[in-house]
């Protein structure tokens, strides 16, 4: 029993082989995959050839609505969704995504979007991590490697996002896919492991209003690099010079 | 080096009393303490503590870096001795070193008992991420216990005495080195409204000359006390003055600081916060810091009243120290607890506390971990004065000037 | 090369401890029970697995975690997709429950895991699915030695190799 095939890997070897197929081909009903190119083999280390990317377009994302965050929750097993965290309060129990309503103090116009890690392209997270803890995956993904996380919380001191939390208690029934534990730092992923196989994000499954666009935004043949393009986005706090790979139009 | 010391100053160990057992008992009594509350949240996980993704420092960093700041700034008196040749400080050289040394170790302590996952310190030390301050400054702390130590023997062992001079520059140049790092891992923080500020490394380093010294002072007229050995007033004059330059100067970078950002409109928000919005961190601001930490203090030192009395000493020095947290705690959990702008010109909301002052208050296992840290460097510096000849056996006036002549 | 040496001394002082304490008399500490796997044999030799699986994990690991490798051969979701038996309910045993492939072995060992404070102790959903897991897979397992079995072998391996090594 050498390498076990595992449900994953015939899809990967289907898209593989069928390299050819278009941006945007269509399985089943709810699972689409973004295109063979973006299909890499389990054994390959990701590149620099790809920036994984969002853009969030808050004109169609609804107020009051989450399901992004409820399906982001099932995924990676935190919330009500892991059960476990049960005596840590509001304040410290995680959050990997949250839905802002916001509301212009002169005009009044208000609108709502979601705020999760920005896997930035210069990550202050990353900087500031004592053990190299905090780092951006080749392709743009940042992440906590959990292993060497030694739970000093400068990351989230140096988070210009609030987009970290920090585990308080012992957690127990994670999900296989999401690891998550006491006394480390957590964050989005970009569904990580989903993306490693074909994959969108949960977020970006799930949302009724198909407002989060996900894709590689080295690729210029890519809908959100051509969107990009087309369509003025902005960044949260661009000043700071991050270059966030989750962008928002209509901000 | 023209001998003028009238008399060769001698050191000699502490003895044994009750009061050292004592003294050491109580200590053991709140490290034990403070293990028991490192327990208890490691234990448990952090959700025992006031501690919360939005306040991730709490009360322990309040008291580690004080520490880490005092731990720098203890060591100024062995520096003035030898880097700037007073001659008068020589004699309580060794007790700097010992002290820094101590009250660093104290503060890495408490540092390394909050961590989340404290057993993992030896991945801390194995793997290093060169662009973080974090990780220089567990450089920077290792090299100051090293330098320091090296110090202390080039002082205290007679053949080594000739190397005392460089050695003592290099653990001044590194010491400025450590709390300008301390500093800068809140100044390097960008994106948070209270940080962000190159000043803070410096306004770190005269912090230090402030707490150390303060500390310093009290630790050496206890032990000159509870040991009967004679410390005279030229030499404690001569460091109240010192102290209270030092007040001074870190209420000069304080105001500096505010200007500042009232100055620039992007920080008006957080200075009204701090200044006059921020309840309890207004009060400690203003109260804690200002009026009890600098204000009175200098007053104490300066007027002709009281400048002169030991208790008013004593009390200026302590007031210093509880100035010392509150400008610590100001900074840090103020800081914190002040929100993140994202979007500037929006009224915001969501479930994770957006736009609103995040709420904060200590909790008992963080208090005594922190408490914990002071108790460990006193139980060291008590221990250390026992076996080694740290302290001088007298700093009475004639000892300490060789110009001093009693008045007939 | 220093950090090498001493990783194989340790690996050399923890093999003779093992020796140790397999070879005290038999009754002092009942050997754990080590629960059936699924399919016809691990990704390397057992003796080879119980000296080095934490290597393989630990590579396996970086890599998935920095790289985005995904192979399964030495993950630690497939170590527990085949050694985390399957109740009568068909889900599988999870850590905090008896019979716990990893948790038995470690605990006897005395060695602290820390996999399982952030990684799922069990296989999600149904593991009869699983294709290794198929009647025939199951049947083929019972011909497997027992674990005492097993283990003693391993150790009588161990002191070969500490006694060459003398």
């Amino acid at each position: 029993m050498s390498e076990q095939k595992q449900p994953d890997q015939s899809r990967r070897d289907f898209l593989t082989k069928g390299a050819t197929a278009a941006a945007g081909l269509s399985i089943a009903p709810g699972v689409l995959l973004f295109g063979a190119v973006n299909a890499r083999p389990a054994d390959q280390a990701v590149t620099d050839q790809v920036r994984w990317g969002m853009l969030v377009d808050t004109n169609k994302c609804a107020n009051g609505c989450d399901a992004c965050v409820t399906a982001c929750k099932k995924e990676n097993g935190w919330g009500e969704q892991s059960g476990d965290e049960s005596h840590s309060n509001e304040l410290q129990k995680s959050q990997w995504i949250r839905k802002v309503e916001l509301r212009h103090k002169q005009t009044g116009f208000a609108h709502s979007l979601p705020m999760m890690c920005q896997h930035c392209e210069h990550p202050p997270c990353a900087d500031v991590c004592p053990t190299g803890a905090s780092f951006k995956r080749a392709d743009g993904i940042v992440l906590v490697d959990k292993h060497i996380c030694i739970g000093c919380r400068f990351c989230m001191m140096a988070c210009p996002y609030k987009a970290r939390s920090f585990v308080h208690e012992e957690l127990t029934h994670q999900r296989p896919n999401a690891p998550r534990g006491k006394g480390t730092v957590e964050a989005c992923t970009m569904c990580v492991g989903r993306v490693d196989a074909g994959l969108r994000p949960a977020c970006v499954e799930s949302c009724p209003s198909q407002a989060i666009l996900f894709g590689d935004l080295k690729d210029p043949n890519s809908e959100i690099s051509k969107t990009v393009a087309k369509y003025a986005s902005t960044a949260i706090r661009p000043d700071l010079g991050l270059n966030p790979g989750v962008r928002y139009q209509g901000i | 080096m023209a001998s003028v010391a009238a008399k060769k100053v001698q050191f000699l160990e502490t003895g044994l009393s009750s009061g050292f057992w004592l003294l050491l008992g109580g200590l053991g009594l709140l490290v034990l303490f403070g293990l028991g509350a490192h327990y208890q949240m490691e234990h448990h996980g952090h959700w025992i503590s006031g501690m919360n993704n939005q306040i991730v420092w709490g009360t322990p960093h309040v008291f580690a870096i004080f520490l880490i700041v005092a731990a720098s700034g203890a060591l100024n008196v062995a520096s003035i001795s030898s880097v700037f040749d007073k001659k008068v400080y020589k004699p309580l050289a060794p007790l700097s070193g010992l002290l820094a040394i101590a009250l660093l170790l104290g503060g890495l302590s408490v540092l390394v008992l909050d961590l989340g996952r404290p057993e993992r310190l030896t991945v801390a030390m194995t793997h290093y991420n060169f662009k973080s301050i974090f990780a220089w400054n567990m450089i920077l702390y290792n090299g100051f216990l090293a330098i320091v130590a090296v110090y202390l023997w080039t002082m205290m062992e007679r053949k080594m005495n000739g190397y005392s001079k460089p050695v003592g520059f290099a653990a001044f140049i590194w010491r400025l080195m450590l709390t300008t790092g301390t500093g800068s891992i809140f100044g390097f923080l960008v994106a948070r409204q209270a940080y962000d500020a190159a000043l803070l490394a410096p306004m770190f380093v005269v912090m230090s000359f402030s707490f150390g010294l303060a500390v310093f002072m009290l630790v050496l007229m206890a032990a000159f006390r509870w040991t009967g050995r004679p410390l005279g007033d030229v030499m404690v004059k001569r460091l109240k003055n010192l102290l209270g330059v030092f007040v001074a100067g870190v209420l000069y970078f304080v105001l500096v600081y505010h200007l500042t950002n009232l100055y620039a409109t992007e920080h008006h928000g957080v200075e009204a916060f701090v200044l006059r919005d921020g309840g309890v961190y207004t009060q400690i601001f203003w109260f804690g810091q200002i009026l009890l930490g600098s204000l009175l203090p200098l007053a104490l030192l300066y007027h002709p009243a009281t400048g002169s009395k030991r208790g008013a000493i004593v009390a200026a020095a302590l007031l210093v120290i509880l100035g010392g947290f509150a400008q610590l705690y100001v900074l840090l959990i103020g800081g914190q607890a002040y929100p993140l702008v994202l979007f500037p010109g929006y009224e915001v909301s969501s479930g994770f506390s957006e736009g609103v002052v995040n709420s904060y208050s200590p909790s008992l296992p963080e208090v005594v971990l922190g408490i914990s840290g002071i108790a460990i460097a006193g139980i060291m510096v008590t221990i250390a004065v026992k076996v080694l000849r740290f302290l001088p056996v007298s700093l009475a006036d004639e000892v300490v000037d060789p110009h001093y002549a009693p008045k007939a | 090369m220093a950090m090498n040496g001493l990783a194989r001394l340790l690996r050399l002082a923890a093999g003779a401890a093992l020796v140790l304490t397999l070879s005290a008399p038999a009754s002092a500490v009942p050997l754990p029970e080590i629960p059936e796997a699924k399919g016809e044999h691990c990704v390397e030799d057992p003796a080879v697995m119980r000296k080095k699986h934490m290597d393989y994990l630990k590579h396996q690991r970086d890599e998935t975690m920095h790289q985005g490798i995904r192979t399964t051969k030495y993950s630690l979701k497939q170590c527990l997709e085949c050694h985390a038996p399957v109740k009568e309910s068909g889900q599988a045993v999870a850590q905090e429950e008896s019979g716990h492939f990893c948790k038995n072995c470690h605990v006897y060992a005395g060695v602290k895991i820390d996999c399982f404070e952030c990684h799922a102790t069990r296989p999600e959903g149904n593991a009869n699915f699983h294709p290794m897991v198929t009647p025939g897979g199951v049947s083929l397992n019972k011909a497997r030695d027992d674990s005492g079995a097993l283990l003693n072998r391993v150790a009588a391996a161990h002191s070969e190799q500490a006694g060459a090594n003398q």
